[in-house]
């Protein structure tokens, strides 16, 4: 038996009695007296997550033995946050990710080998493109505001799938294939302007144009969180291919001067940036949410009431925070468990966030690098732009918490980049039969 | 490309290090500032599921309890005040929607269980936060003497353990009902009467001829005076233009200060009052705590200061301007407070020495272990035994002979002074009486006004007076 899968197992088990714990105690604190009638609920995920560990035992054994636990606690955490504000949401909640997990073997089982990827790097891209136009064309705004964005698409039975999800991920294997093939001239500078080293255009051009299609798409989708995602997943992802920070510092200048530019044109986005600078000036109106939520943080403390006894709800029986099991599931369990839950959350991302750039840095050719890198930085990215919201470090635009937040469309997607990742770690780790062609890849 | 790997993480990990910092920041700085906000819905919440502690009288009525009731998955608590109208304004109200007054504020520390005496373990391990229970100094029985003889007149009724300032009663009409608090706070604050206002620690009232008690101390305390020394009444006191008549227009002739103070002769205390100037009087007055808020276990804005004013501020009480005359008998710049009045008369019965009054004696935690115990406290002297004892004196003949005979009772040597005073509208005066009993070894002192009256401090305050020390007397086991 594998030391590693021994050791993924292990910490499967703790993801789960944190799950357990968790639940028992949001149960208990509802009845007034100890309640263990969610241990069932815990036991089906507990036993899909071992369902996912016996796959990568039995189909990619070498697989990063850290990233399945911790994708596992998160749930744990999200569910139970789901579960302390509505039991129903996070029953709703572990059907998709059951799904996930489905979704997650099929990828396991199916793709052998990540790197066929590569091959069809402009289908991909093309699809990706694709989700976005049919999210535009038929995308609907199910925010309970009316003032979010048109990402929600009907499949019927009352169901939405969020498609711009899916093409995060397949935008972002695009452009490990594209800058695969073109860092080497990417890396070399050409001309220069405005003071900026910038490469041939004939190599940078088709990039910026499927970038700035994306975010054009995203723009018209009202969905600003997801552009700013885009945009920052491209900046890093170049930076990584060429290694000169120059573009990052291009890039990001562009991307300032852009939002002074949405700024002034889109009112949306002005009052964004209102409600970020002065929230207390109406915090009925549009600082209403971002109120709520600094009053869940505040009375949450150095270690929070415990679970099951904050007020998150309130007396009609909602969410205090409107938005509070989507964007700002995360102040639910920082009311609760306080700063050092809070803080423990973002450790566990950021830890996960490092296993997937260690993937990338074990990884033979520079398509499996830049991919898992490109899919961990989505995942940190998304987290950072979220929390980033949360404490007012910057505007809030409305993305999901990976793992956590309420919704099918983010969780499916999150599994099926784990899936990703651990095949990539598996190749990286395989002993040198199984790579197969690895000597195309560069060492970097 | 792993330089750039590591060098992405750690511009991801810097991020993630800033959000922590700002998390910390709303989380332990701010927070504070954001549960004080008054739109943050969750403060008033927070404490609905706080069992307070109980609120008993000295003799063992409970006042003021929480009941549990479910509501949402929750448990929260009720405050429920099985004596709704025994002394609303002194316990006050801890209400989720109108705040926390009175001794529910003024306590909410040992109440709303803040005060840490548990264990961080048993914090933990209970689920709900427990307060203390809070014994208080006022005596249901001597509250409900003062209630029956105030009945419907207007008020206040402040009655004081001179030894300890323990406040048997603290009494304020027109009340209002704290059971209506959380049901129906509109009809209360509408009320024309205005219940809410606490006559005895926040109305202020000229003290009329009651500050004559300390303008005779201040002549005892200047050596210049004495019990003894002679006067010659015309009828008429005239300095500065403003003449000084007695009340009803009497003419007494030729008397002592002992039987000015019995009679209450203005003449004579106005000529007192000049010959010893602001500085002395303003220094008895200072010795008795006017000028100065008095620290009682209330909340700061529920207590005001007593002492003279001009245009609605505070003066100094040596503060030359004025009129000397006039400020010995009262009606002179002064506005006082039944609380205070009460100092005075508990701080002469003390022998001159002036105690902090308090509300509440002993606090309790859930496991019956004292938490708190409230030891009387001296604020200060205000005067020598010897002058006290000569003011006791002189006070007793009032209510054996003079204007107080209304409030004696039998059997105890009550002592006190009236007081009338001119509240600028014809007819209507406000009518006070401070005293003790007995004269020696005082078991209480009172002081009762009863605002907008026809009639005098004689007339309607001193009977009160007598009823409440009845009732302190008979409760401390010294019944007549």
């Amino acid at each position: 038996m594998s030391p590693l899968r021994v050791r993924e197992l292990l910490l499967l088990v703790l993801a789960g009695l944190i799950g357990a714990v968790g639940a028992v105690t949001v149960a208990s604190a509802r009845l007034g007296r100890t309640s263990l009638a969610p241990l069932i609920g815990v036991g089906v995920l507990f036993a899909i997550f071992l369902a996912m560990h016996v796959l990568v035992r039995w189909r990619i054994k070498h697989a990063d033995p850290l990233l399945l636990p911790l994708v596992g606690v998160l749930t744990a955490i999200g569910l139970v946050s789901l579960y302390r504000l509505s039991p129903a949401v996070a029953e709703v909640q572990a059907r998709w990710v059951a799904i996930g997990a489905a979704v997650f073997a099929a990828v396991v089982f199916f793709l052998p080998d990540h790197r066929i990827l590569e091959r069809y790097r402009y289908i991909i891209g093309l699809v990706g493109l694709l989700l976005l136009v049919a999210t535009m064309i038929f995308g609907q705004n199910l925010s309970q505001s009316g003032a979010g964005a048109r990402l929600w698409i009907p499949i019927g039975g009352g169901q939405t799938v969020q498609l711009g999800e899916v093409s995060k991920i397949l935008v972002v294997i695009f452009l490990a294939g594209y800058l695969r093939d073109h860092r080497e001239v990417l890396a070399i500078p050409t001309q220069r302007h405005l003071g900026v080293q910038l490469p041939a255009g004939r190599h940078l051009a088709p990039m910026l144009a499927f970038c700035l299609i994306a975010l054009a798409l995203a723009g018209v989708l009202n969905d600003f969180g997801t552009a700013l995602l885009f945009f920052g997943i491209f900046l890093a992802m170049l930076y990584l291919a060429s290694g000169r920070i120059a573009y990052v510092a291009a890039g990001t200048g562009a991307f300032l001067v852009g939002c002074v530019g949405v700024w002034l044109t889109v009112p949306k986005i002005r009052v964004r940036v209102d409600t970020w600078l002065h929230p207390f000036n109406d915090p009925l109106g549009t600082g209403y949410q971002m109120v709520q939520s600094l009053y869940a943080l505040g009375e949450g403390g150095l270690f929070g009431p415990g679970l099951g006894k904050g007020l998150l709800i309130s007396e009609s029986g909602a969410t205090k925070i409107p938005a509070q099991k989507t964007d700002f599931i995360f102040s639910a369990p920082a009311d609760e468990l306080g700063f050092v839950g809070g803080v423990a959350i973002i450790l566990i991302v950021l830890l996960l966030v490092g296993r997937g750039l260690a993937i990338a840095s074990r990884a033979n050719d520079g398509f499996s690098k830049l991919l898992a890198a490109g899919l961990t930085t989505a995942i940190g990215l998304q987290t950072l732009v979220i929390l980033g919201g949360i404490v007012r470090l910057f505007p809030l635009t409305g993305v999901t918490f990976p793992f956590m937040s309420y919704g099918g469309s983010s969780v499916v997607t999150n599994f099926l980049l784990v899936a990703l990742l651990l095949i990539i770690s598996h190749r990286s780790a395989a002993p040198q039969r199984l790579r197969g062609s690895s000597d195309e890849g560069l060492v970097a | 490309m792993n330089r750039s790997l590591r060098r992405l993480y750690l511009a991801l990990a810097s991020g993630f290090g800033a959000v922590v910092l700002m998390l910390g920041y709303w989380q332990i700085v701010a927070a504070d500032r954001l549960s004080a906000r008054t739109d943050n819905p969750r403060v008033a919440e927070r404490e609905l599921l706080i069992d307070r502690g109980n609120i008993t009288t000295a003799d063992g009525v409970v006042v003021a309890r929480s009941r549990a009731v479910r509501r949402r998955d929750r448990q929260i608590f009720q405050r429920v005040y099985p004596r709704p109208t025994l002394a609303s304004n002194a316990i006050g109200y801890s209400s989720p929607n109108q705040g926390t007054t009175g001794l529910e504020s003024s306590w909410n520390r040992y109440l709303g269980g803040s005060f840490s005496a548990e264990s961080l373990f048993d914090q933990f391990r209970s689920s709900t936060k427990r307060g203390a229970s809070v014994r208080l100094t006022i005596d249901s029985r001597i509250q409900q003497a003062a209630i029956t003889a105030m009945a419907g007149q207007e008020g206040a009724v402040v009655a004081i353990e001179p030894a300890t300032g323990n406040v048997l009663a603290l009494l304020s009409t027109p009340s209002f009902d704290l059971s209506k608090v959380a049901g129906d706070f509109g009809a209360i604050l509408k009320d024309p009467n205005k219940p809410l206002y606490s006559r005895a620690t926040q109305s202020r009232y000229p003290p009329g001829s009651t500050f004559k008690v300390l303008t005779t101390i201040a002549a005892l305390d200047s050596g210049t005076f004495s019990p003894t020394s002679p006067f010659v009444d015309r009828g008429r006191y005239e300095k500065n233009g403003r003449a000084i008549t007695n009340f009803g227009g009497h003419v007494y002739g030729a008397h002592d200060l002992q039987t000015a103070l019995v009679k209450s002769i203005n003449t004579t205390f106005a000529a007192i009052g000049a010959q010893l100037g602001p500085e002395k009087l303003g220094k008895t007055m200072t010795a008795f705590g006017f000028g100065t808020r008095p620290g009682i276990d209330l909340r700061p804005e529920e207590v005001f200061s007593s002492g003279r004013f001009r245009e609605g501020k505070l003066l100094a009480n040596e503060d030359p301007t004025g009129d000397s005359a006039r400020l010995a008998i009262g009606q002179e710049q002064l506005d006082v407070t039944p609380l205070q009045m009460a100092i005075v008369a508990a701080a002469i019965a003390n022998g001159g020495l002036r105690m902090t009054p308090h509300l509440v004696s002993q606090v309790k935690d859930r496991g019956g272990d004292i938490v708190k115990e409230v030891r009387p406290e001296e604020a200060g002297r205000a005067t020598s035994p010897e002058t006290a004892a000569a003011v006791a004196a002189m006070m007793r003949r009032v209510v054996e002979e003079g204007t107080g005979q209304a409030a004696d009772v039998a059997g105890l040597s009550v002592a006190g002074k009236t007081g009338t005073a001119e509240t600028g509208r014809p007819g209507q005066n406000d009518a006070w009486f401070i005293g003790f009993a007995p004269q020696t070894n005082a078991k209480v002192a009172v002081a009762v006004v009863i605002a907008n009256t026809p009639a005098t401090g004689g007339g309607v305050a001193a009977p009160v007076a007598s009823a409440v020390m009845r009732a302190a007397l008979a409760a401390t086991g010294r019944t007549p």
